[in-house]
């Protein structure tokens, strides 16, 4: 069981670093197809922020701020965004996941249409690899007991 | 100015086969903790400098940092274990 550390440097360097650590996951996620990384980096980029946030604060501070219900959902909506854009390209009678189709949609040429799709599938990727990272930290490390029990026995 | 880079690059190879040392036969889990993040901070000045080498840097300096976040969070994850009151 991780408690909260009561170290002053620690609880700081976190609280300014945090933030800093999500700034740069999106910037992972959004040049994906410029430069090294893409949804899955990004989404562990992310998914680390917030093991940093549950080994400095402890679980009880970190269920206030992202709930085992909000993962779910995250980890849902990622494959949510993912396959509806696959199947949305699918109706326009094209392959599954094929881009290029969603330029009618979109009223983009092409070759923009498909930059554009891959950035919504990557961000897609990035919320389900965050809330399935962050989920299987914070299981492993409560040793698999359900959040309410951690509620009554701390 | 290439040749200076690969000079630094591969002293510092050797330089962490020197406390790669530290953290097989060290004494105690605390100097291997502390090789472990020498030995991150050194691969994060190679990666840059292997940025250098190749004439892109602006793509390297994004590894690197990665590097940098997760060795921190790292080391805290380790500390934070040893801090647990478990005989090791």
């Amino acid at each position: 069981m991780i408690r909260s550390s009561e170290d002053i440097i620690v609880r700081t360097v976190s609280r300014i670093l945090v933030p800093f650590i999500q700034l740069f996951a999106l910037y992972v996620i959004a040049h994906g197809h410029h430069s090294p990384g893409g949804g899955f980096q990004g989404g562990v980029i992310l998914g680390a922020s917030l093991v940093l946030l549950l080994i400095t604060y402890g679980p009880q501070e970190t269920r206030r701020h992202i709930s085992e219900k909000s993962l779910i959902a995250f980890g849902s909506l990622g494959v949510i965004v993912y396959s509806g854009i696959g199947l949305i390209c699918l109706f326009l009678l094209g392959n599954y996941l094929d881009y290029g189709k969603l330029s009618g949609l979109l009223r983009v040429v092409p070759s923009e249409a498909r930059s554009l799709g891959i950035l919504g599938v990557e961000i897609g990727v990035g919320f389900t690899v965050m809330a399935i990272m962050f989920s299987i930290f914070f299981d492993i490390s409560s040793g698999g007991k359900p959040p309410d029990d951690e509620k009554n026995n701390p | 100015m290439s040749t200076f880079f690969l000079t630094i690059g591969f002293g510092l190879c050797a330089f962490v086969f020197c406390v790669l040392y530290r953290v097989v036969f060290g004494p105690g889990v605390f100097n291997r903790i502390a090789a472990i993040s020498a030995i991150g901070t050194k691969t994060l000045i190679i990666l840059l400098i292997m940025g250098f080498i190749y004439d892109r840097v602006e793509m390297f300096v994004d590894i690197s940092m990665v590097y940098a976040l997760l060795n921190f969070i790292g080391v805290l994850a380790a500390a934070k274990f040893l801090g647990l009151e478990t005989d090791l």
